[in-house]
């Protein structure tokens, strides 16, 4: 050691100094300063220079007006926002360990080196793929024709179809892509594959997802449409007994199951045995299962009435009307004027039936038949499809949601997009540290006891586990009552139902009034929070972590 | 017997199945994760006309840069990149600097009161950062700095976490190194810059990289501390620009794409470091 006590006091301060002053000034200093705001009236449009009005110190009526005052159901209605979207955490942090899990098996290489060889031959037969999908999916000159699908009317059908070809084979390339970097790459590419969307977390990315998430012409939906209908027309197809039937028999069988997981746990655990806990994780597990297939039977014998509408249900507004009469205004040896007599009398909101009906009573139309049809048709099917306005308000059979835009899945969107973000990022890579720090002998004694991998998990991975769960878990959850404020603000501009406390927060401090002393007291209510769930997570996850 | 995996069965006919079973769906994962950013790109690349279609083609019509032209065109993009760096840069710098130095303080003198103060260090870091968005704007509007490239590259060059780390990565090295350097007449100062902070080389890129990470992804504050247009930093630029041109979708993801391409790049270049720091911040902690 260099020099007496003192003079180590002196160097070690001037060595820290930096540090200690912008640590008073802007992490200690403030918490501080904080709990005394929370105390006071201080409203920075009533409070600054130009007056001369003082702050008061109002004791705890920012608490009060904020836990049980008349504006006390935001706090609680945004409280509740909040807490909706922490279900992301405990499924991502069981997708993490999953993941985890599956990228440190021997499913995937360890060792690069090793799989030259057969990442050569998934590189070969991706290359192979696409120029197949390429040859395969290329469309022939004969087709040159205009593309009548919605939407694509300055394109011939050839472009179109030349444009699927070229989707399909990135499409067909990714693919490829993926399954040769995870055979060659093996662990290092799912790693960093699964760590992107917490590395880019912010809002570029969600403004991507904003994307993602557009009712129309966004990917998700665009994905869920056709699994949608399919679903739809298997159940259209299927009578509601069946449906009723299989519910019950589900549900049924489910609870006989629990009920007998549970007394085999129960009496495991009363024996002091080991396994108990696994047959209650299973016995829940079977329990959201069967539940989920009730209720799942339940939506679905309600769609056959949805679905079933009565032909002509589309209806056209005026300016649909006006397009198909002026696009039968084309067709040979048609009288314009009495196009426009027939379109005039229909007025808006005619049905397709209707419309139909009243154009094909012109002799000349009903010679063209076809083009009639076509013309009703392609707008009909338009309609349906929500490209253009109808007038009907509700569409028959299963949808896709709005996501962002209805009220009611704007919150589940986020928590998708949550678990999506969250799942291969840091607490992946805390259970990929974790599991390999797991000494090998345990799973060689398991084995040996002729254990399952199921067992193995139970037994050996997740005990040995849970200290890094534990960490994860009180982490995720101080930084989930503290989250959302970014979605809330770039992707449903603080529509109501995804606002979260540290947005409120947010909005009394920085907009309008800038309420700074009852913004902190919504600060210090969180932390409280915060410190209670801590609290809880350490009595009862020590005692799980001991055990 | 060593080389079965956790998931694999000892027994059953499942056994042989997991493996590709598992590689499967780790392909079908990975394809998730990398189809949105696809769409991304293909997205940026097509004409206006063209987004609302682009789920039934799969393809634009012609791949042009006309949206990259139109963000550079519609907002000053070029100067919120040199914003972002030019305060994610500074932050990153100064953090690494003070928190050496305070990491040193701690962890290589014995000092009375160290352990007191080192606690308190500690203690901060249960504390909510919503706690500290109100008084430290305060604070920040009473030194002048609202407004102000000070107010966003000062408050965040102090870090109590970043001191925290290097602390434990500093307690690593063997003390018998700088004992030996004091022994040949070294003062505090020549054994911080030539003994430990060559060893600390690995901690100082993690914390590098954390805090620049985290500075250019940074958004809260620069909302609320910055009015003017040629303060804004990347985070603040992209919400500006969606509100004004939000119609415009490809020159939105045009504009997100670019501002995610330099933790891309940072993130391929030092992946090795950032697990390890990932993993170093939790494990000691």
């Amino acid at each position: 050691m260099i020099g007496s006590g003192r003079k180590r006091l002196l160097i070690a301060l001037a060595f820290l100094l930096p540090n200690l002053i912008g640590f008073l000034l802007f992490t200690a200093g403030p918490v501080v300063f904080s709990l005394y705001m929370s105390l006071t009236d201080w409203q920075l449009t009533k409070h600054n220079q130009y007056s001369t009005e003082s702050v008061k110190f109002i004791g705890f009526e920012n608490y009060a007006r904020l836990l049980w005052g008349d504006e006390s159901h935001l706090f609680w209605d945004y409280f509740y926002n909040t807490v909706f979207l922490m279900i992301a955490i405990p499924v991502s942090i069981a997708g993490s360990l999953l993941l985890a899990v599956w990228i440190n098996s021997k499913a995937t290489p360890q060792k690069p080196k090793s799989k030259m060889k057969w990442g050569m031959i998934g590189l070969a037969c991706s290359v192979a793929a696409c120029l197949g999908a390429w040859v395969l999916a290329s469309p022939s000159a004969a087709q040159d024709v205009m593309s009548t699908r919605s939407g694509m009317t300055d394109l011939t059908e050839y472009q179109v179809q030349a444009m699927q070809r070229n989707g399909l084979v990135l499409f067909v390339g990714i693919v490829g892509a993926v399954i040769t970097a995870g055979l060659f790459v093996g662990q290092m590419f799912f790693r960093a594959a699964f760590y992107l969307p917490t590395l880019l977390a912010g809002v570029a990315m969600f403004l991507l997802w904003k994307t993602l998430y557009r009712p129309r012409g966004g990917l998700i939906n665009s994905v869920l449409d056709p699994i949608l209908g399919g679903i739809e027309r298997v159940v259209v197809n299927t009578p509601a007994v069946i449906w009723y039937g299989t519910g019950i028999l589900l549900a049924l069988a489910t609870l006989a199951f629990i009920g007998r997981s549970m007394m085999a746990g129960l009496s495991r655990y009363k024996a002091k045995e080991t396994g108990g806990f696994a047959l209650f994780g299973r016995a829940f597990i079977l329990a959201t299962v069967g539940i989920s297939a009730l209720g799942m039977s339940l939506v679905l014998v309600q769609l056959p009435e949805k679905s079933l509408l009565p032909s002509g249900y589309e209806s056209f507004d005026q300016a649909t009307i006006l397009a198909i009469g002026d696009e039968l205004k084309g067709v040979e040896g048609v009288d314009a004027a009495e196009v426009d007599l027939i379109v005039n009398a229909l007025g808006e909101g005619a049905s397709r039936a209707d419309t139909l009906s009243a154009l094909l009573s012109d002799p000349v139309l009903a010679q063209n038949r076809a083009s009639v049809l076509e013309a009703v048709d392609q707008r009909s099917e338009r309609v349906r499809r929500g490209l253009t306005a109808g007038h009907e308000t509700e569409r028959g059979g299963l949808q896709p949601p709005d996501w962002l835009l209805s009220s009611r899945w704007a919150k589940p969107a986020l928590v998708m997009m949550g678990i999506w973000l969250a799942i291969g990022g840091g607490n992946m890579l805390l259970y990929l540290a974790g599991l390999s720090n797991i000494p090998q002998s345990l799973y060689e004694a398991a084995a040996i006891d002729g254990a399952t991998g199921w067992q193995r998990f139970i037994n050996v991975t997740w005990p040995q586990l849970a200290p890094t769960t534990f960490f994860i878990v009180i982490m995720s959850t101080i930084g989930g009552l503290q989250g959302g404020f970014e979605q809330a603000l770039v992707m449903t501009e603080g529509k109501a139902d995804t606002i979260v406390l540290t947005y409120y927060l947010y909005n009394l401090a920085f907009t309008d009034d800038f309420q700074l002393g009852l913004a902190s007291a919504v600060a210090w209510v969180m932390f409280a929070m915060i410190f209670a769930m801590t609290a809880f997570n350490f009595r009862f996850g020590s005692r799980l972590t001991n055990e | 017997m060593s080389d079965r995996s956790p998931i694999e069965s000892a027994t059953g006919p499942l056994a042989k199945l997991a493996r590709p079973l598992t590689f499967v769906a780790l392909v079908l994962l990975g394809i998730s994760f990398v189809v949105p950013f696809v769409w991304q790109v293909l997205i940026s690349l097509s004409d206006r006309s063209e987004v609302d279609r682009l789920t039934e083609t799969g393809f634009p019509s012609r791949i042009s840069l006309d949206a990259y032209v139109r963000v550079f065109d519609q907002v000053p993009f070029a100067k919120y990149f040199f914003n972002s760096f030019f305060v994610a840069g500074w932050v990153t710098l100064l953090q690494v600097i003070t928190c050496s130095m305070a990491a040193y303080a701690f962890s290589r003198i014995q000092w009375p009161g160290r352990d007191k103060v080192f606690l308190l260090y500690l203690g901060t870091l249960m504390v909510p950062g919503v706690v500290l968005m109100v008084p430290n704007f305060v604070v920040i509007l009473g030194l002048g700095m609202f407004d102000d490239y000070t107010g966003l590259i000062i408050p965040a060059a102090f870090s109590a976490y970043g001191t925290f780390l290097l602390r434990q990565f500093m307690l690593t090295i063997p003390s018998s190194l700088d004992e030996a350097a004091a022994i040949d007449g070294a003062g505090h100062w020549r054994i911080f810059t030539q003994v430990i902070l060559p060893l600390a080389r690995p901690g100082l890129i993690v914390l590098a990289i954390f805090a620049f990470l985290f500075n250019y992804n940074s958004f809260f504050w620069p909302l609320i501390l910055t009015q003017s247009e040629n303060l804004r930093v990347l985070p603040v630029g992209l919400l500006q620009f969606n509100t004004t041109y939000g119609s415009d979708v490809p020159a939105i993801m045009a504009a997100a794409l670019m501002a995610m391409i330099p933790p891309i790049m940072l993130f391929l270049l030092l992946q090795k470091y950032l697990v390890k720091g990932i993993q170093l911040g939790a494990v000691k902690g």
